[in-house]
Parts: structure tokens; sequence; C-alpha cells
């Protein structure tokens, strides 16, 4: 899976999107009617649009973006079935979203329960997210009609195969009761190390921002929810050998027209991404309008999912800059959380000697 | 500690699980069994990501002072929404509503921060810019 070859790699992207009944264009078309439907519902309304070059002749993505959205990535229960809200239905959505921000800010966070017991009480410490602009609704957001990010009749995240299963339970059950005995055991994001909204670009539950720049024969990809920057070559150049793997893999791109296609394999085993051992995304970049991306994503790993899953969403422009993540800087969270164990560990001890 | 706080000890459910939400389980690092309320002056502040912190002298009944560090949240929307690192100086006069560190140090989470005269820290700035109605 991680050698397929680049023509068959889309052929397969392709074969999985109509499985999918997803609107992902086959390999080739710059703007299929399939994409330009998906745009339409996806992305604002738009009308032909040329986007402008880079000096090297590609289309230009640069800019600083969001995809901060309310779109859930897996479609919620009740709506089953349902891929779009009608242009009614968004409104409302986009209505009641702004009156939640409001009754946050004037009556402070709602006590969140996380124990899955209807009517308990607020388990959860944090602080009131709309005081420190955190709240989503006080970014801009990227509004599309899509019930959720992922696409087609279920909109949810296949079945895991019986042997992934099995693996992601022993490692749970590993894991239990030794969540803090060291910095390792903390999670990637805890230890400042990688994140799961960067390849492929998810929405993070805030600073959904990211920064694309481009060169001859290469596009950078900053999100600012975590340090990094991908680099994607688009000479053609093949993968790296499969014995290099990536926290986000080895990204290598190239252009179909006005779309920037991503091939990204040679992730970690020790991937965030949900768990997936081998890993395989693409991703497509098409410029819709000059506030909007289209940006449309399919994930594969036979050993993880029982068939492969695509989603898209828009992602529109922004003012400003994106701000350093400078996350070891201020990690005071991980000495906190260890220091806190301890003390706990010490006094429970003391407890059962007494 | 130093400082004689107004602990008030509120048994609430364990977490359940970390929220997703944050860059790191606000119930791995910081006790809900242990809510505060801090009054102080501002020493500095430092606007990082993920998390920002700000730390602050506080005065006890018995006279002494204390210095706390209050986590807060990230710079980038306070930025987007007018704020700067120079709207929170040093010698700023506030009040923290929140919860104290499990290692029991001087570190907390600011549930909420008020400036002395009542007014919430970082609100009633500019609208959201994704507000259509405001297009």
């Amino acid at each position: 899976m991680m050698h397929r070859s680049l023509a068959s790699t889309i052929a397969l992207a392709a074969a999985t999107a109509t499985l999918l009944i997803a609107q992902t264009p086959a390999a080739g078309q710059a703007q299929s009617p399939a994409t330009k439907e998906a745009a339409s519902k996806t992305a604002p309304e738009t009308k032909a649009w040329t986007p402008p070059l880079t000096p090297d002749g590609k289309p230009d993505l640069q800019g600083v973006w969001t995809n901060n959205t309310v779109t859930p990535l897996e479609r919620p229960k009740g709506l089953a079935g349902k891929e779009f809200y009608t242009e009614a239905e968004l409104k409302d959505l986009q209505k009641k979203e702004r009156q939640r921000l409001v009754v946050t800010e004037t009556e402070g966070q709602p006590p969140a329960n996380h124990s899955g017991i209807e009517g308990a009480d607020a388990d959860d410490v944090h602080y009131d997210f709309s005081q420190f602009g955190l709240d989503r609704a006080q970014a801009k957001l990227a509004w599309n009609r899509r019930t959720s990010l992922i696409v087609g009749p279920d909109g949810t995240i296949p079945p895991l195969t019986p042997e992934a299963r099995k693996r992601l339970a022993d490692m749970r059950a590993k894991a239990k009761g030794h969540e803090f005995d060291g910095p390792e055991n903390l999670s990637l994001g805890a230890r400042c190390i990688a994140r799961v909204n960067v390849a492929p670009l998810i929405p993070s539950a805030y600073n959904s921002n990211l920064q694309i720049v481009q060169g001859a024969g290469y596009v950078a990809i900053e999100t600012e929810m975590i340090h990094d920057v991908r680099i994607i070559p688009t000479d053609g150049r093949a993968h790296l050998p499969a014995s290099i793997r990536q926290w986000y893999g080895d990204p290598v791109g190239h252009w179909e027209g006005n779309t920037l296609v991503i091939d990204t394999t040679n992730y970690t085993d020790l991937n965030p991404f949900k768990g997936a051992q081998n890993l395989h995304v693409i991703e497509r970049f098409t410029r819709a309008d000059p506030d909007t991306i289209l940006y449309q994503f399919t994930v594969e790993d036979p050993g993880m999912w029982t068939k492969p899953w695509s989603a898209e969403l828009p992602i529109t422009k922004i003012d400003g800059q994106i701000y350093e993540y400078a996350c070891h800087e201020a990690n005071y969270g991980m000495a906190d959380t260890l220091r806190g164990a301890r003390l706990t560990e010490a006094e429970a001890a003391n407890k059962s000697a007494k | 500690m130093t400082t004689k706080l107004s602990l008030v000890a509120g048994l609430l459910l364990a977490a359940a699980a970390a929220p997703a939400w944050a860059h790191h389980g606000f119930a791995a690092e910081f006790d809900q069994t242990r809510p505060l309320k801090l009054k102080g002056t501002v020493t500095k502040w430092e606007v990082t990501n993920p998390h920002s912190w700000i730390h602050m002298d506080v005065k006890g009944e018995d006279g002494k002072v204390a210095s706390w560090m209050v986590e807060g949240g990230s710079p980038n929307n306070l930025y987007r929404l007018g704020f700067t690192k120079d709207s929170l100086p040093p010698g700023s006069e506030i009040m923290v509503d929140g919860y104290q560190a499990k290692d029991r140090s001087n570190r907390a989470v600011g549930k909420s921060v008020t400036f002395a005269d009542g007014k919430r820290l970082f609100l009633g700035l500019q609208g959201p810019e994704g507000d259509p109605d405001k297009k």
C-alpha cells in the first residue's frame, strides 16, 4: 500500500470516491461537474472563476486561512442519510451559533458534564472559553451546508477491521492505570510533538488557522495548532523509501489543472491519526473563489478501516498572520500534571499505610 | 501554601475523561475539588500558544505576598478580537476565579478573570469577524 504508484493511487482514489458517492473529481479533470457541485454546497455559490497564478504559473493558494467550522467530522445520529442542510436550515444554524455565543459571553460557560450520565454534576475543570476568545464562534467560521465533513450517505468513519479493534483494545488495556507514569505516557499533543489536525487538515477545537506559501516546485503549509510546516514538493519525485517514517508522513504533490493534489504515505506507526498504522492520505485543494479553497481528502489504511473514507470542507481566508506555537516555552502543564500525579500517589500510599 | 485561601471543597464527580478540547487534559493538571479566588496584581503575562499564563502577586490575610501563575487561553483569537500584549500590563489589579493545580503549587487555571471593578477581562472587544450580520 505504501508503494503504490501515483497512477494507481489516483485510480483508487477515484474508485473510492465513486464507492462513497463522494464528489471528488476523477483524475486529470481540473474542475469536473462533480467538483463544481461539491463546491457549490461546501463552499459559497460561485460563478466561473479563474484563480490568480504564482510567478511560476501555478494556481495561487497563498495566504492565511481558517478551517474553523461547526460541522462535525462524523454525522450526528439524528441526521442519518441527510448529507446537506437546506439554505434555510443553514441560516438557522448560524443564528443559533450567534445566540449561543451571546449567552456564553453574558452568562459564562455552561458547566460541562463528560460523565455520560444525564443530569450529573459538571465534571470538567476549565476556563470560560468565550472570555479568552476561544469560543469557536468568536473566530471566523468557514460555513458550509454539509451535516458532516465526511461525505457520502453514511457520513461516518467506516468500521474498524477486527485486527485494528483488537490492537486498539490491547493498547488501551496496557495504558490503563499508567496514564501519568512519565512524560511518554501523555499524549503527543500534551508533549508538544504532533497533533491530529495537520495531515489531513482537520479543524482543531481552537486555533484552526493555517498559512500556505508557494515557491517554484514547492508548497508549504503551516498549521497554527502545532509548530510544524509541511513542505510538499510538486516536482514529481517519488516517495521516500518505506523504512523512513515521519510524524506527518511524506507528502508528494502535483497539479491537476487548478487543483493541488497531495499524496502522503510513510507516516510513523506512532502517528496520532486515530491509531492508524499504515496511513495513506490523498488531499485536493481547489480555489473556489477569492476567499475560499475547497479542501477534500480521502484516507485509507486497509489494516485499520474496512474501507477508505473521504471528507471535504471549505477553507476560508482570514486577515492577519498566524501566531507562533511556542508550546514548549509555556508547557507548564506537563510538569504540573506529573507532580500532581506523584502527589496523589504519595497521599494514597500514606492513607493505605495508616 | 503561604497564602490563606478560601478553598471551597465541593465534591464533584471524578472526571470520566479529559476534555478533548484542551491541549492537555485540564482534569489531569487542575483539581476541581480545589476551587479558589485570587485577588492581586499582574506581574507578567506570557502570551504563548497553546496556553497563556498570567503571573500575579497575591497578598494573603497574613500580609505576606505570594506569586501565582494562572493559565488562560491561546493568544490568537484575543489578537484577532483586538487584544494586544499591552492590554494586561504589569500592575493591573485582577481577580481570578479558578481551580488550583493538582500538585498544590501556586498555579491555577483561570476559569474567569475580572478587573478589580468587576469588568470581565477579555470581553467587550469588537465582534467576531465571522458574523454574517456584520458584513
